[in-house]
């Protein structure tokens, strides 16, 4: 790295935070391209105004997604960055990596691109942060020769993404790692050749913790909840109140529904009024335990906001049995996604289309009844789920 | 039957693009062209589209978040530009 002044940058150094700006000083030491990648930055800074032109190519041969193309506007002053193009690249399910994958991972991308990642996108794939346009096959032919592939980019199914699940949390209800792991081998067309009015969103959480914030993130969640009761063991409970735990302000006090009694020795728990919110139970993981029969919650048309607001999901079945080869969950997908793409406006998601439609037509369209787990906010009216014959034939 | 069906789906989608492409506006979104036929399979175009990708006649241009066809003749030299 040639003696670079980057005043405005080096403010983002101060702090007690890590800064990208000392990594990418350290990748400028060896790669010329995150130098001129650091000097157009600042210029950023300095311009106040981005330097990229974003968009274009999509080279890899079979593929229209995985590669996000991005030019310089000023290739005069920073030639190594002229086209300094993204590669997505589909992270293992639940980010479980082998040090021997990371390393053949990185050695590809110092060969082939600037030696910058970001671990990981918003969406979970790996980001790897640019490479010329000649470099794009060869990189893509050199990630597959270690086992990885593109992930999802522009109208397309995203990579699907799923928390660590029963790998290492006790809590999962359901298997997210191979839930997830079969709807991305399943659905590989639907990722590699974009045909969607705009992104389609999947994750898959085991439990209602959430660690994937598939209920804000994904159009379409999966979230491992149970049925029955929760289990109860009051040893534990008795030693959590002796040792750590006010159960009733902590526990009793802050659940959702006020379903638990405790009454110092023994905690009740009115299971028919329990959400399965997952609070009791991250409070005193000794005493409780999700209940025996296992299964998810699906919801559909979370969003962040980009073209409209932010939207969370909205439960459409209340409980589904999650066993491979997961064929009730791939139909729902597909008949989910088939009038998504059939009524969808251009860059308009699932759950802006729900929002324009209304829940009842999206629910006839794709076959499914209306269950009181649907309202979604208590006291709202419950019958806009329903048409007016059907309330006709009720009030006769 | 059904090959001459698509070779004649082929044909009618890359003369709607060529058609579609004379004034600036060269990029589309797939919704676009299953739109300018709306008596055929929605599936059908699609799929048709696919194939017109992979002989080249088409090609995809994206921004990262949203994804464009284009034909191949009008993909942008000028790198990053979108019209």
């Amino acid at each position: 790295m040639t003696d670079v002044k980057t005043p405005l940058l080096d403010e983002l150094e101060k702090g007690k935070w890590p800064s990208f700006v000392k990594d990418m000083k350290q990748a400028a030491k060896k790669s010329p391209m995150a130098e001129d990648l650091l000097c157009q930055l600042e210029l950023s800074y300095k311009d106040k105004i981005g330097h990229w032109k974003h968009g274009g190519i999509v080279g890899v041969k079979g593929y229209g997604a995985g590669v996000i193309g991005r030019y310089s506007d000023r290739p005069d002053l920073f030639p190594n960055v002229q086209a300094f193009h993204t590669m997505r690249v589909n992270h293992p399910t639940g980010w479980f990596y082998k040090t021997d994958a990371l390393r053949n991972l990185c050695d590809v991308w110092d060969k082939h691109g600037s030696g910058l990642t970001n671990m990981h996108g918003a969406t979970g794939d790996v980001i790897l942060l640019g490479t010329k346009t000649e470099h794009l096959q060869s990189c893509f032919d050199d990630l597959s020769a270690v086992g990885f592939d593109l992930g999802g980019s522009g109208s397309a199914l995203r990579t699907p993404s799923a928390c660590v699940g029963p790998g290492r949390c006790e809590w999962a209800c359901v298997d997210s790692l191979d839930v997830c792991y079969n709807l991305t081998m399943h659905y590989q067309d639907k990722m590699h050749r974009p045909m969607f009015p705009y992104k389609f969103k999947i994750k898959v959480s085991a439990c209602a913790n959430d660690c994937v914030a598939s209920i804000a993130r994904s159009d379409f969640s999966v979230i491992g909840t149970w049925k029955g009761d929760i289990q109860i063991d009051q040893k534990e409970v008795l030693a959590y109140a002796v040792s750590a735990i006010n159960i009733q302000k902590e526990v009793c006090d802050l659940c959702p529904t006020k379903c638990m009694e405790w009454n110092g020795k023994e905690l009740k728990i009115y299971n028919e009024d329990c959400t399965r919110c997952m609070h009791c139970i991250n409070l005193m993981p000794k005493a409780l335990r999700p209940g025996k029969e296992r299964g998810a919650t699906i919801l559909v048309g979370g969003k962040a906001p980009i073209v409209q607001g932010a939207l969370l999901s909205w439960v459409i079945v209340p409980f589904i049995k999650l066993e491979p080869p997961y064929t009730e969950l791939k139909d729902l997908i597909d008949r989910i996604q088939d009038w998504w793409d059939e009524h969808g406006k251009s860059r308009e998601r699932l759950g802006e289309l729900i929002t324009r439609l209304g829940m009842r037509v999206f629910l006839r369209a794709v076959g499914l009844p209306a269950v009181p787990q649907m309202v979604k906010a208590p006291r709202t009216n419950p019958y806009v789920f329903f048409w007016p014959e059907e309330i006709q034939k009720e009030v006769k | 039957m059904g090959v001459n069906m698509s070779e004649d789906l082929k044909k009618q989608i890359v003369d709607l693009f060529h058609e579609k492409s004379k004034g600036d506006k060269k990029m589309f979104y797939i919704r676009d062209v299953t739109r300018w036929l709306p008596d055929a399979d929605r599936h059908a175009v699609q799929d048709a589209v696919k194939v017109l990708l992979d002989e080249e006649v088409l090609k995809y241009w994206s921004t990262g978040s949203s994804t464009y066809l284009v034909l191949a003749e009008f993909f942008p030299k000028e790198e990053g530009s979108c019209s």
